[in-house]
């Protein structure tokens, strides 16, 4: 990881590529590629999946490329060939760029980023949050542990799924389990129970299909067992909803007949899909790793530097 | 000998809905009729460890037959189930994992060749939600996870 900015070696190359090819327009991408590639001697092609990775608005809070063509979907559905999709830096791209020129003093991203998306140990955090915490400890360095670990707040998935868990100990830099689940809510006429904010590892797909097989696989029992009781989803049918208006996904279930939506909600909270785990892990605390950040980067100017990522966030959204 | 899984103490209060979905994964695969010892999280919360279950991970006994059935059990319950392996390849496989909506099932299929004797004979049936279960004896469960995991107790 780059210590101007946090981000990989191939992602600045790519990044690099970018700003040399494309400048402010897109840029096909199997030209990007290859000189992405031939600045860092990798085989052909092997950068593209880091290239989608950036590109996918649904992957990391901070987006670094935006993506023209097919990128693919939450669903199953992957990007198209380099051949058919285009690229240009966004705005925090250019400032991670000019971070890693030293146009910029360093800028945070790797760590609000993370690193789960690429099946990393280190999840992502709200990105403002994250700023403010570093300015926070560059105006009062005494400032305790329990205050920059409560500015910052629990680690927040693009889709906007709950997170619980040993939070506490994933704070102080120990390795746990964290539990991601979707929101579900019953539809305003009671007809539906509806899943939102799907978890960001796994496909709004295999949530459905999941959805599906559960209701499928309790739904034909004629005598209900112990088990059938525990595994039981009273769903009569499941319609995927997702789409690129709903990026976080929708998943639309229709009770049984005579079931409660209440009761449906309840069930849908352990099919997995609705819920996910993930493993975790920090280098060291949450707020040493801030305040480390801080002592190795506080000689050059932090201020622009997080003005500019700042702007570059806020500008996005 | 059979057992019986924790309720009142461990939360469950003898509701089966309390079972966590990694301790359902392996009760629905063992209504299968495959041959495999539970082990791993789900195992330790069985025997009353206080511990998080993120998934099921079982060691598959050995043998033409019961990859047969593994492959086609694990291929029903697969929410991608031609990602599932033939029953060929599962017995040259050392891991298999396998996503159902009981989240992740990890099938130990090395452990199971180089181990199925020792797991089998240490380890206890315990009824999940009426049922059996086969779940390894707690020293092996523990020396297993941490072979694989660095949580903490």
């Amino acid at each position: 990881m780059s210590e101007r900015s946090g981000v990989g070696a191939v992602q600045v190359a790519i990044l690099e590529a970018l700003a040399a090819t494309a400048g402010r327009g897109f840029r096909s991408n199997e030209h990007v590629l290859r000189e992405a590639e031939s600045r860092i001697g990798l085989a052909p092609w092997y950068a593209y999946p880091v290239l989608v990775d950036l590109a996918q608005p649904w992957k990391m809070p901070v987006t670094l490329v935006d993506g023209q063509g097919n990128f693919g979907s939450r669903g199953n559905d992957p990007a198209a060939s380099r051949r058919y999709t285009e690229s240009r830096l966004t705005e925090a791209g250019r400032v991670v760029l000019a971070a890693e020129r030293r146009d910029l003093a360093p800028v945070p991203v790797g760590l609000i980023n993370g690193t789960t998306y690429r099946d990393g140990t280190q999840p992502p955090f709200r990105p403002l949050a994250v700023i403010e915490a570093i300015r926070h400890v560059i105006r009062h360095p005494i400032a305790t542990a329990q205050d920059i670990v409560s500015m910052i707040g629990p680690p927040d998935f693009i889709t906007g799924c709950t997170v619980t868990g040993d939070l506490e100990a994933f704070a102080a830099g120990l390795p746990t389990e964290l539990r991601l689940q979707a929101k579900i809510t019953i539809s305003d006429d009671g007809q539906s129970v509806i899943v939102e904010n799907i978890p960001p590892n796994i496909t709004t797909d295999d949530a459905a299909m999941s959805i599906a097989k559960r209701a499928g696989q309790t739904s034909d029992l004629s005598q209900p067992s112990p088990l059938h009781t525990a595994t039981r989803l009273d769903v009569s049918s499941v319609w995927d909803e997702s789409n690129s208006r709903t990026p976080d996904g929708r998943i639309v279930c229709k009770p049984a007949t005579g079931v409660p939506p209440e009761q449906v909600r309840d069930q849908l909270t352990t099919v997995y899909g609705v819920y996910t785990t993930i493993y975790v892990a920090l280098p060291r605390s949450l707020s040493a790793t801030i305040r480390q950040w801080v002592e190795t980067n506080q000689a050059e100017d932090l201020a622009a530097s997080l003005t500019a990522l700042e702007t570059a966030i806020r500008d996005a959204t | 000998m059979a057992g019986s899984a924790p309720s009142a103490e461990d939360g469950t209060n003898g509701d089966p809905a309390g079972y966590p979905a990694g301790v359902l994964a392996a009760a629905v695969l063992a209504t299968t009729g495959v041959s495999f010892v539970l082990v791993g999280s789900a195992a330790l919360w069985l025997r009353g460890e206080s511990i998080p279950v993120g998934d099921a991970d079982v060691v598959i006994e050995p043998g033409e037959q019961n990859m047969r059935r593994a492959r086609a059990a694990l291929a029903d319950m697969a929410l991608q189930p031609h990602a599932v392996p033939q029953a060929a390849r599962l017995a040259m496989l050392d891991i298999v994992t396998i996503m159902t909506s009981y989240g992740k099932i990890d099938c130990l299929l090395r452990r199971g060749r180089l181990d199925w004797d020792r797991l089998r004979t240490n380890a206890d049936v315990m009824l999940v939600a009426g049922a059996e279960v086969v779940v390894a004896a707690g020293s092996d469960a523990w020396k297993l996870r941490r072979r694989f995991k660095d949580v903490r107790r």
